[in-house]
Order: C-alpha cells, then structure tokens, then sequence
C-alpha cells in the first residue's frame, strides 16, 4: 500500500476531503534536497 | 523522511487510513511563514478548518512515527469533541507501544477523555498514578503532577 500525498496545490481540497472524511490533516513540511 | 519511514508498508498504510496527507516544500516561503515554520522537517496535524492541533519537528522512525502521530489523531479527535475516538486512540497507543515516549502522552490525554467522559475527576489521579510509575521522567508526568491532590 503505498502513501497517497496530496500536494500544495490541493491544500484547500485536502481540508474539503478531511470534512467529508472526517480525518485530520497531516501537514508535512520537507526539504527535498 | 522520505527515504526510510515514509516508504514503510505500515507507515504508509497508517497514515492513508487515517490522515488526509499534505506535502509542502520548504521553498514554499508563504506556507512556511504562515504556519511559521522554520526547520525541516516539520509535521502538523490541521482539522477541516485549518486549526492546529499538533506539531512536531525531526525525524521519526517507522515505530515512532505510528505511535507519535496516532496520539496526535488522538489529540484531534479529542479537541474536536469525539470522545469515543479518542479515549480509543490513546488507548491503543498506550497497548500498542508501551514503551515509546508517545504513550506516556497518550496515558495523559486518556485521562483527559476519560474525566470530560464521565465529569468524575478518579482518572485524572489514576492518570498521574500511572504516569509517575511507567514514565517518572517524562514530562507528561510532571505535567500531570497536580492530579494527585484529586481526592485526598
């Protein structure tokens, strides 16, 4: 099962989704290099 | 992050089940000034309307990473008044990871959910109770210091 990222663009979705879900958000934070 | 926890079958798993996960890349100058992050990496737990409920800095291992962010979930579903949920969350961090430092936080939040469950004020001592002999040096254990006076 492989991690399914939603990325910045889709941060307003990711909030919509949680509502609908009804799951928190994990907001990561990272430095690709 | 990427290369060792994030791949794992049952962090992956974990998080997909019970997060809507959301990456932003440090260069992201405006997400990173409005949630006034600093360091990488850095890993926040939001409800719906964009509150915080939970952050975190550094790298976690796999096993840490479950445990940590199952508390925070915890802490989410308690704020956000799902009791049930959440006295269930910590209790399986507290089963299912007994020695991490995220259950000492668990056995503390499960007080927490405990008393605004039942208005009885007995689990917050039992909380420090129990704290002060699995965790003495933790500082939820301190945190929780003033419960023992419940009742005496």
């Amino acid at each position: 099962m492989a991690l399914e990222i939603c990325w910045l663009d889709d941060l307003t979705k990711a909030q919509e989704t949680a509502r609908k879900v009804n799951k928190p958000i994990l907001l990561d934070f990272y430095n690709p290099q | 992050m990427g290369a060792v926890t994030y791949p794992d079958e049952r962090v992956a798993k974990f998080l997909s089940l019970n997060f809507v996960p959301v990456q932003l890349q440090s260069s992201n100058h405006a997400m990173m000034q409005k949630f006034a992050v600093s360091w990488t990496p850095t890993l926040i737990v939001l409800d719906a309307d964009g509150r915080e409920h939970y952050r975190a800095v550094g790298f976690f291992t796999p096993e840490d990473m479950i445990a940590t962010f199952m508390a925070a979930k915890g802490r989410w579903a308690l704020d956000t008044d799902q009791l049930t949920d959440a006295r269930a969350l910590f209790e399986e961090v507290i089963s299912g990871y007994p020695d991490k430092e995220a259950a000492a936080e668990a056995l503390f939040f499960l007080g927490v959910a405990k008393y605004k469950l039942s208005h009885d004020p007995k689990p917050l001592r039992e909380t420090y109770e129990e704290l002060n002999a699995k965790f003495p040096n933790s500082t939820w254990t301190k945190q929780a210091d003033h419960y023992r006076l419940i009742g005496k």
